[in-house]
């Protein structure tokens, strides 16, 4: 068991590692506890070793001391003998300096002795509160070996040791009793001095310790419960990792992770002996295992990570084709100019290769001296700043059918790297740094979405770091109204006929309510093409919101169903001109996206009020379809024809009175609204007529299990802190599925059932004709068997409709109940995008819609 | 309240009133018989005025008025000012005849304005000069920080000379503000809150565009000084900022003539002859290229992740390089290329979070700096000649060669070129005029 600094620098702590070490003594093991020095004393000894002057040498070592003599009085001990010797020999070497013993070697020593001393600290709390405890010496087990490239630095300060399996150890243990502490960092040389095993020194000590004793496992105890599929700052979502093999492990170590150094696994492999990270405060968590390869699971993606700052050096020359030594040639001059290669691509007339951000990359011309020996050879281009996005999983290669949409995505941007080791344990993209931030949490979600990081497998994938650590009270999910209160209810109203569409006004109230609490959003219209059944646009108007159309068709409806009083938003796209004009006579604000309609129209708009949608040049969303920002999408004007817009405008006597962006639908992370609206309010600011900005809706939903809401009130700190920086300009949103969809599901039957192979394919009795978002999105969601709600999941499923099409598909691979014919089944989260995308196709009957009130 | 008007319309726009009690400076402006337009100047922690200063303060508190009235008149240009504590001296109508003329220059273009013979502040010929003594003010300098590079170039010269300075700005942005944090100097924050008025005139069809930003930021600094008790205010205006933008029917248009050397010659004099002969206005970057500047500035790396010379306002923060650089605009284009002879190349695409000059996309951008095929940008920038000898450096360094735009540069502008004018050495060393005080001489010479 392993313990860092921050878990041995205080009496509760301790306390916490002896219960910790009772509870593993009482499942029968013998410990060996492998503690780090006391949270900042490693620091505190290394600046000790800088100083030159012997006052002030002696002056830190007394400070070193006072803090482990504090650390005691609250453990209400006596300095042990055993420490008291240890803070005699820090005074002494601090008196002595490094001159008798070597700069190295008597830094080495001096830094040594943060672990000596807790430990030993350590062996007096232990054994006091009950735990009888042995003090080993960690030199006396670890015998660091020589390598033929390590100077003298790194022999003394960066070892290595061979950990083989030592079974005079374990009998010499057993002698002296069942519970050991010993230090981590540390080890011993031939010549018999003190060696450090430098940066995750002692994640590694404890891993040579498991290895030599062959140890049932080795225990990480950290300040997180183990590694996670993303880094969790980037992805508040992301996964615990529950299983890794050793490979895996390291290769995330490696290409991001912080938990643990990549190089603490390999003394672990060959002895197969495995490891566990646990979190110290929360002991409960189940940790990540990583252990030997185990073939029981079906591949996936373990994780996504990023690294950031990375300078691509392009070396272009035929001269390379078939040529004896010209890479030799070209890797010297790296060596030279003091740059670390990572990455390398090859074809035949071009290398690529990656530089890690080191000091000596930024601040000095290395660079520029490269390049210029490089251009005698080759044509040269360094390309900067760029990042390394990689996917980490065992048989990657198997998986790439599944990650056609992570590569369509990688497919819009600049990727000036594909790199895939022959190891088969990742696939990593380099593209530049400015995309990673947004495209990380994308690709995330685009991995889970497409099955290829398969969070539905629970033996493999934990709860998510949000909901473990995220701060403030994470937002799940209310139990769905379908699941609970109506579930009798759709039971009946499935039985009686299907396919049917439910709506549940009570949930859209709800809805309206929450974005009701959005305080520093001054009007709400609800975006009507989601649903436009006249019930859901009486209960919205009652709550006060406006309406957003895009055609006269939902204008008319819209007027038909709610009071006068409601106002109006046309917001139409490439519609005729007759539309506008027939909107100008309705009490609708009109919004225009192109220079067209004042270029070849403008007597229609004349003297009126406009509203101005902009393209503010990038798209956000869960699908390529649904991204309406951005070159590659229609919508919008592009921010450099503004000014000829308002020149334009100001031909026709048209004023601007509101500007407007939508950057795409469900979008879950609330600082986009901000930027979008920051953007929005600086170019308003260039528009004098400007009252109003309508940032749009595409509040996201979550349909899988376990992701987490949108943060309505993030989102509402979000948007008060771009208001107080433009309050002269009202808010406006234009939220639609948000509203509406958990409100509304579809019910249907079960037809039948074939077996194909190992696939089983469940039959209902509507489709893509009643709900094609699976079909055109890629949507999920979420399908259960109402009759048998309760009945444990033991079938997978494709769940499919009768269309004659292959693409007919509702879900793909779902953990169903055994189903019967006429069992009703629900498909939730089909409120928005429902009904109204619906279609007569194959000429099957529509969905009826029924209104819960 | 009155009838909403039509501000083109107007006839007459009036200098009503300006006050000041407990650090705050009211300006009262009014088109026809509108409302009055009321901006508030909020001065910090105002001490006192001082007994000996009274006069000093109220002459330059009413040239903040006559100045920050630009703001104002250009949303209806009428034809008639009237002033209404009466007639000018003819130095003080004679340099606002002049600011609001060349500083409403480009916003006469953009709008299709002819301004010429338009703007006659009122005034009364006096037959002798006019002086103010000396107050003996405390010898430190209001240092003006944009957040770009330029003023922290100016500051950290000063912070070399050991010169007592504090770094002083108007308004709230927090990338100024956390540039003034970094400098480590004290700091003063002066707050501008335009008349509410305004943003209606705007709503009504007002005339809209640019106006001399940095004469009105100078007046206001000239009441701090007074007020606080500073001998010298220090702008960090260029050399380039004298070069006019391009030139419409005759007359020249400068984007950025208040930081230009004509501006910073009258406003100085006013000062010493109207305000207090021992209190000096200059531009300690006066006699450096845009190209020395950021040579200088190349070697600040403490300011690199807080800087930014961006144009777009960016009034929320973020930590990364593109909530800095909008990466679109002429100030990025020009900063990202002047910037990059002097800095190792992985290092200024850290600055920029991207590379501009390897995205075709901006290919128009950076034309227009080098002023092939068009006119320099409306921004404050190099000299198109300055831009191009930076170009030509970078096309021959095998590390930036192959970047789409340096590559494009070499194919098809350099051959149009002259070599010899494209030398990156000239533009280093100073040259022409400053006003820089004999105190900041030794400041002067640190930059270079």
């Amino acid at each position: 068991m392993k313990f860092g600094g921050t878990s041995v620098a205080t009496l509760p702590r301790w306390q916490n590692i002896r219960e910790l070490v009772a509870s593993r003594r009482a499942e029968g093991a013998r410990v060996v506890v492998v503690v780090s020095a006391l949270t900042g004393i490693t620091d505190a000894l290394k600046h000790l070793c800088t100083q030159d002057d012997k006052g002030k040498r002696i002056e830190a070592a007394k400070a070193i001391a006072q803090r482990h003599y504090d650390l005691l009085d609250h453990m209400q001990l006596a300095v042990p003998d055993t420490l008291a010797s240890r803070l005699s020999e820090l005074a002494k070497l601090a008196e002595e300096g490094p001159a008798s013993l070597g700069e190295l070697a008597w830094s080495a020593q001096v830094q040594a002795q943060g672990e000596l001393m807790s430990s030993s600290l350590g062996a007096a709390f232990l054994t006091h509160s009950g735990l009888a405890t042995q003090w080993v010496d960690a030199r006396d087990c670890l015998a660091a070996i020589a390598l033929p490239n390590q100077n003298e630095r790194t022999k003394l300060l960066s070892a290595m040791v061979e950990a083989k399996p030592d079974p005079s150890l374990n009998a010499r243990l057993a002698r002296l009793g069942d519970v050991f502490i010993t230090q981590g960092f540390i080890a011993r040389e031939s010549k018999g001095r003190t060696v450090l095993l430098g940066r995750g020194g002692s994640d590694t000590s404890a891993s040579y310790f498991g290895a030599l004793l062959k140890a049932q496992r080795v225990e990480i105890w950290t300040d997180v419960a183990g590694m996670f599929t993303a880094n969790p700052r980037q992805v508040p979502g992301a996964r615990l990792l529950q299983k890794l093999d050793y490979e895996e492990a390291q290769e995330i170590a490696s290409t991001g992770a912080k938990v643990l150094h990549p190089r603490c696994l390999s003394p672990l492999r060959e002895p197969r002996v495995p490891m566990l990270i646990k979190d110290t405060n929360r002991p409960e968590l189940e940790g990540t295992v990583i252990g030997p390869e185990v073939r029981e699971h079906a591949p996936s993606v373990k994780a996504i990570s990023a690294r950031k700052g990375l300078t691509l050096v392009s070396m272009e020359s035929v001269g390379m084709w078939q040529q004896v030594g010209f890479l030799a040639d070209v890797f010297t001059h790296f060596k030279q100019h003091g740059l670390s290669v990572d990455l390398i691509s090859s074809a035949e007339t071009n290398v690529t290769v990656s530089l890690d951000p080191t000091e000596n990359l930024l601040d000095s011309d290395a660079v520029a001296a490269l390049a210029s020996d490089l251009a005698k050879s080759c044509r040269v281009k360094v390309i900067a700043p760029c990042a390394a996005i990689t996917l980490v999983g065992r048989g990657m290669r198997s998986m790439l059918h599944t990650l056609s949409s992570v590569l369509a995505e990688f497919g819009q941007l600049r990727v000036h790297l594909i790199s895939q080791s022959s190891n088969n344990l990742n696939l990593t993209f380099v593209v530049d740094e400015s995309v990673v931030d947004e495209l990380v949490p994308r690709l995330h979600e685009m991995l889970i979405t497409a099955g290829a990081l398969r969070t539905d497998d629970s033996a493999l994938f934990g709860s998510s770091w949000q909901s473990l650590y995220g701060s403030g009270e994470t937002v799940v999910a209310a139990d769905a109204w379908w699941r609970t209160a109506c579930r009798d209810e759709l039971l009946a109203l499935g039985v009686q006929a299907t396919p049917r569409y439910v709506y549940h006004l009570p949930t859209v109230r709800r809805q309206a309510r929450e974005l009701k609490s959005l305080g520093s959003v001054d009007r709400l219209h609800y975006a009507v093409k989601a649903n436009t059944h006249p019930a859901i646009l009486r209960a919205l108007a009652e709550e006060g919101f406006g309406f957003e159309c895009v055609s006269p068709g939902e204008l008319k409806a819209v007027m038909a169903a709610v009071p006068e009083s409601a106002p109006l938003l046309f917001t139409p796209n490439f519609a005729p001109r007759e539309d506008y004009a027939w909107a100008f006579t309705t009490r609708a604000t009109v919004s225009l996206d192109s220079l067209y309609p004042l270029e070849h129209w403008g007597d229609v708009f004349r003297g009126r009020e406009i509203v101005l949608r902009i393209d503010l040049g990038r798209g956000l969303g869960h699908h390529e379809k649904v991204r309406t920002g951005g070159s590659g999408s229609k919508f919008g004007l592009p921010v450099e024809q503004i000014d000829a817009f308002l020149r334009l405008a100001d031909t026709y006597n048209v004023t601007v009175r509101g500007l407007h962006a939508h950057l795409g639908s469900g979008i879950l992370d609330a600082k986009h609204w901000g930027e979008v609206y920051g953007q929005l309010a600086s170019l308003a600011e260039r528009i004098g007529s400007v009252d109003f900005l309508d940032i749009g809706g595409g509040l996201g939903v979550p349909s899988h299990p376990g992701e987490a809401r949108l943060d309505i009130a993030a989102l509402d700190e979000v948007l008060r802190k771009v208001k107080s920086a433009y309050p002269h300009y009202k808010l406006w949103m234009e939220p639609g599925r948000y509203l509406v969809a958990d409100a509304g599901v579809l019910i249907t039957r079960v037809t039948q059932q074939k077996g194909k192979g190992s696939w089983r394919y469940l039959g209902v009795d509507t489709g893509m004709n009643s709900l094609i978002r699976p079909a055109l999105y890629d949507a999920w969601h979420e399908i259960v068997n109402l009759t048998r709600l309760d009945e444990p999941a033991t079938a997978l499923y494709q769940v499919v409709g009768p269309i004659c099409e292959s693409g007919d598909v509702i879900g793909s691979d779902r953990r169903l109940p055994e189903a019967k014919e006429g069992d009703v089944m629900l498909i939730a989260q089909a409120g928005a995008y429902g009904k109204v995308m619906s279609s007569p196709y194959n000429l099957r009957d529509e969905a009826e819609e029924i209104i819960l009130e | 309240m009155t009838n909403p008007i039509q501000p083109r319309l107007t006839q007459v726009f009036r200098f009503v009133r300006c006050s000041y009690a407990d650090g705050v400076a009211e300006l009262v402006y009014q088109f026809d018989q509108g409302e009055e337009l009321i901006e508030r100047v909020r001065f910090p922690a105002a001490p006192a005025i001082g007994a000996g200063h009274k006069q000093a303060f109220e002459a330059a508190l009413k040239m903040l008025h006559l100045i920050a009235g630009v703001s104002y008149y250009k949303a209806g240009v009428p034809p008639k000012i009237e002033v209404a504590d009466g007639p000018l001296d003819d130095t003080t109508a004679s340099l606002l005849d002049a600011l609001y003329l060349h500083g409403l220059a480009e916003f006469a273009y953009r709008n299709g304005l002819d301004l010429r013979g338009r703007i006659n502040f009122p005034c009364i010929v006096s037959t002798h000069a006019k002086t103010a003594p000396a107050l003996h003010l405390p010898k430190r300098t209001l240092v003006p920080i944009g957040g770009g590079k330029d003023s922290l170039v100016a500051v950290e010269a000063i912070k070399q000379i050991g010169g007592q300075a504090t770094a002083v700005w108007v308004g709230n942005s927090p990338l100024i503000a956390s540039c003034a944090e970094r400098t480590g100097l004290p700091t003063l924050n002066i707050q501008r809150e335009l008349a509410p008025g305004l943003f209606e005139l705007n709503r009504l069809g007002a005339w809209n565009g640019h106006i001399p930003v940095t004469a009105v930021n100078s007046a206001i600094l000239a009441v701090a000084a007074i007020l606080y008790g500073y001998d010298s205010i220090a702008f960090a205006n260029e050399r380039s900022a004298s070069a006019a933008t391009l030139e419409y029917e005759g007359q020249q248009v400068n984007h950025q003539w208040s930081k230009g050397y004509a501006f910073e010659q009258m406003f100085s004099d006013w000062l010493h002859t109207h305000v207090a002969a021992d209190l000096d206005y200059c531009s300690l970057l006066r006699p450096y290229s845009e190209l020395a500047i950021t040579r200088a500035f190349a070697k600040l790396t403490p300011y690199f992740d807080v800087f930014s010379s961006c144009n777009r306002n960016f009034k929320i923060l973020g930590p990364k390089p593109a909530d800095r650089w909008c990466g679109q605009c002429p100030k990025c284009h020009f900063v990202f290329l002047a910037l990059a002879p002097f800095l190792p190349k992985p290092r200024l695409l850290a600055i920029f979070g991207r590379n501009l000059l390897d995205d075709e996309s901006q290919a128009a951008g950076f034309d227009a700096l080098l002023e092939y095929h068009d006119h320099k940008p409306f921004e404050c920038v190099g000299e198109g000649a300055e831009a191009r000898a930076a170009m030509y450096a970078l096309s021959q360094r095998p590390e930036w060669q192959e970047d789409a735009l340096v590559a494009r540069f070499r194919s098809e502008i350099l051959p149009q070129l002259d070599v010899a004018e494209l030398a990156l050495e000239p533009w280093l060393t100073p040259a022409g005029d400053h006003r820089v005080p004999d105190r900041l001489q030794a400041a002067l010479v640190a930059i270079g």
